[in-house]
């Protein structure tokens, strides 16, 4: 047996890594995704009033901030018993589409773009984000940052910090929008459904177009055959902020929807010894192990996902491209994870196009900007789609609004038994008995769970960019025969 | 534009140690009064720094760190020439600090000439909590006095 190691070389040495077992036939036998999980954040926020988390949460993570923000405001409103406003909740939208169009831009040009702009077999010195300059051009690598900014700066004005958001409050938001701002955002909400269409063209043109990147997403060692969980609407379209918890089976049949506070009914989690992160599972179907199938208990929560639990997007232009990718890669569910970047570009454009109907409506200007009809404080759940999964906020308090009791589910948390899985059928698929394990070897494996666009920051605080590695070939009895770095 | 010093405090300061480059951040205030020194905290990385540095001549950054062996409290000075990964500079999001200054210098910023980075050695940064641990703050007072002395060489 050999196994073989992949750590992302981290301060936080021996934590967060990839171990990969193969038998003497050279055939990968099984896989290990281990993460660690932040330690205390429901002693951390204990005794505290409830109404001052949404605020504490925006420092769990500084990658997804505004995602945590809005399931605590969300579940801060549950506790109190009471309805935001209709203004305050299409002010919290409207922050949140901003706070979409700045991640998704980051995974697709940051992490996503390399393995296929650039190309996956392409010499490690150029498989990165500045690779993807030099191929697309300086001129677009400054329109990427030139959005993002300008994402930032909505989230900045809206939120009253980009990081450190301090926008929810219970039954509402704590300032408004005024009408110069709104028509400032309505031009750069303009500018953001431009660069979207644009970078789904890039997609077209560079990924679709390439028959070896198609043949790589549709016949390679990336596809899970799993159930898809997403929060929609109540015409069953995505949505970010709000609504019911959809699941759908391997067939594309619904298998059950929840609202936030039934989630404890729906959504259990599995504990591994080999693992400090937990592996949520589907309480309906119960665990049955790390498989796939319409047994299997497993779900994921991502991009694709959201799709697949939909009967589409509430945006035109997202709606057709929604229908153009379920069109080409041969209907709905699709389980072929490395359309997951596919999904987030889909996700981007309804984003700024939803960013842009949010702004041009002008009752986003009223003054009704909070409800305070609260009830006696007790239990409150809250649910909005991260980035990266579905993210629940849980908060229990006493009858003074202290939190007594805390439990979050974050976005990628729901995703850990699919990455798993993912990795070591990406490996099963490229790690053979003869072949060479080489960095391209490693950059195959890496890109099955990078699609999930894994943040592990809310578990594993964070990590150096662009996941530096080191691939470790063992003998059965632990010693190192080759080592692989990546820096 | 600004063509003045930046002191950038980096970390998260509920989350024990990995708050003391802030923390640190903000006591310099009391030391550098110099109107050319301005004084920010972010607990950002990657992309998002090249907008902070954006401008300035000089950028000192303090953050955390973590290495092999490392002694709590140990005060690091380096450059990118020969810069190691600190606890915040990077995202596993985007990318790493010194592709970051990469894609600015490639795409016309105007990228800080001189950057210096000041670490400290710490101990804790999974669990959640606005105090250092023990390690640390027994050294707290030393690590102010070091960290004041390469912040007035490099001002000055």
């Amino acid at each position: 047996m050999t196994r073989y190691s992949i750590d992302p070389i981290t301060r936080l040495e021996g934590h967060g890594k990839i171990e990969i077992f193969t038998n003497d036939d050279g055939e990968v036998e099984n896989v290990y995704f281990q993460v660690p999980e932040l330690r205390g954040f429901e002693k951390f926020v204990e005794g505290r009033p409830v109404e001052e988390v949404p605020q504490i949460v925006t420092k769990i993570c500084g990658v997804c901030p505004g995602c945590h923000h809005m399931a605590s405001g969300k579940a801060v409103d549950a506790v109190f018993g009471v309805e935001p406003t209709n203004t305050a909740k299409m002010i919290r939208e409207l922050f949140y589409m901003a706070h979409f169009v700045h991640s998704h831009i980051a995974h697709f040009y940051a992490l996503g773009a390399p393995d296929f702009v650039v190309g996956p077999g392409a010499p490690k010195a150029e498989r990165n984000v500045l690779g993807v300059i030099n191929k697309v051009g300086v001129e677009i690598g400054t329109e990427v940052l030139k959005q993002r900014r300008i994402a930032q700066e909505i989230q900045a004005l809206i939120g009253g910090h980009q990081t450190h958001v301090v926008m929810n409050v219970p039954g509402g938001v704590r300032k408004g929008i005024k009408e110069d701002e709104r028509l400032d955002i309505v031009a750069k909400s303009k500018g953001f459904v431009e660069f979207a269409k644009f970078s789904m063209k890039i997609f077209n043109d560079v990924v679709l177009a390439n028959k070896d990147y198609v043949d790589i997403i549709v016949n390679g060692p990336y596809s899970l055959k799993i159930h898809s969980m997403g929060l929609v609407d109540a015409n069953n379209k995505v949505n970010f902020y709000d609504g019911k918890v959809r699941v759908v089976d391997t067939t594309g049949k619904e298998l059950l929807t929840y609202k936030p506070n039934e989630y404890l009914e729906n959504i259990a989690e599995r504990v591994e010894p080999w693992s400090y992160l937990k592996f949520p599972y589907l309480k309906k179907v119960g665990w049955k192990g790390f498989v796939e199938g319409q047994d299997s208990g497993v779900y994921h929560a991502t991009p694709l996902s959201r799709l697949n639990a939909s009967d589409g997007m509430a945006t035109p232009v997202a709606q057709e491209e929604y229908e153009r990718m379920y069109s080409v890669l041969g209907g709905k569910p699709v389980n072929n994870t490395l359309a997951m970047h596919w999904a987030r570009l889909v996700e981007l454009i309804y984003a700024a196009e939803h960013c842009l109907e949010l702004a041009e409506n002008k009752e986003i200007t009223g003054t009704d900007l909070r409800n305070k009809m609260y009830q006696t404080p007790k239990e409150g759940v809250g649910i909005v789609e991260a980035q990266r999964g579905t993210l629940t906020h849980h908060y229990q308090t006493d009858d003074r609004g202290l939190v007594t009791k805390a439990n979050l589910i974050v976005g990628t948390t729901n995703n850990h038994a699919p990455i798993s899985m993912s990795i070591k059928k990406a490996a099963q698929g490229i790690i053979k008995k003869g072949v060479k394990v080489d960095d391209g070897i490693l950059n195959m494996v890496e890109m099955a769970f990078r699609a999930y666009d894994p943040c592990f920051s809310c578990a594993t605080h964070s990590l150096p960019g662009k996941m530096p590695m080191i691939l470790n070939i063992r003998k059965a009895d632990g010693d190192i025969i080759q080592t692989i770095k990546r820096d | 534009m600004n063509k003045h010093t930046l002191i950038l405090g980096l970390g998260n300061d509920i989350l024990m140690d990995d708050g003391i480059g802030i923390r640190l951040c903000k006591k310099m205030q009391h030391y550098f009064s110099e109107e050319s020194v301005t004084f920010d905290t972010v607990s950002l990385g990657g992309l998002e720094i090249l907008e902070f540095i954006q401008g300035y001549n000089n950028v000192i950054f303090i953050d955390a760190i973590k290495t092999s062996d490392g002694i709590p409290g140990t005060v690091y000075y380096f450059t990118p020439a020969d810069f190691k990964e600190t606890s915040n500079l990077s995202n596993l999001h985007d990318v790493s600090f010194l592709t970051a200054l990469e894609i600015g210098k490639k795409l016309n910023m105007e990228v800080p000439e001189h950057l210096h980075i000041i670490a400290i050695e710490i101990v804790e940064d999974l669990t959640f909590g606005e105090d250092f641990t023990p390690e640390v703050q027994e050294k707290y007072p030393e690590i102010v006095v070091q960290v004041r002395d390469l912040v007035d060489k490099i001002v000055k």
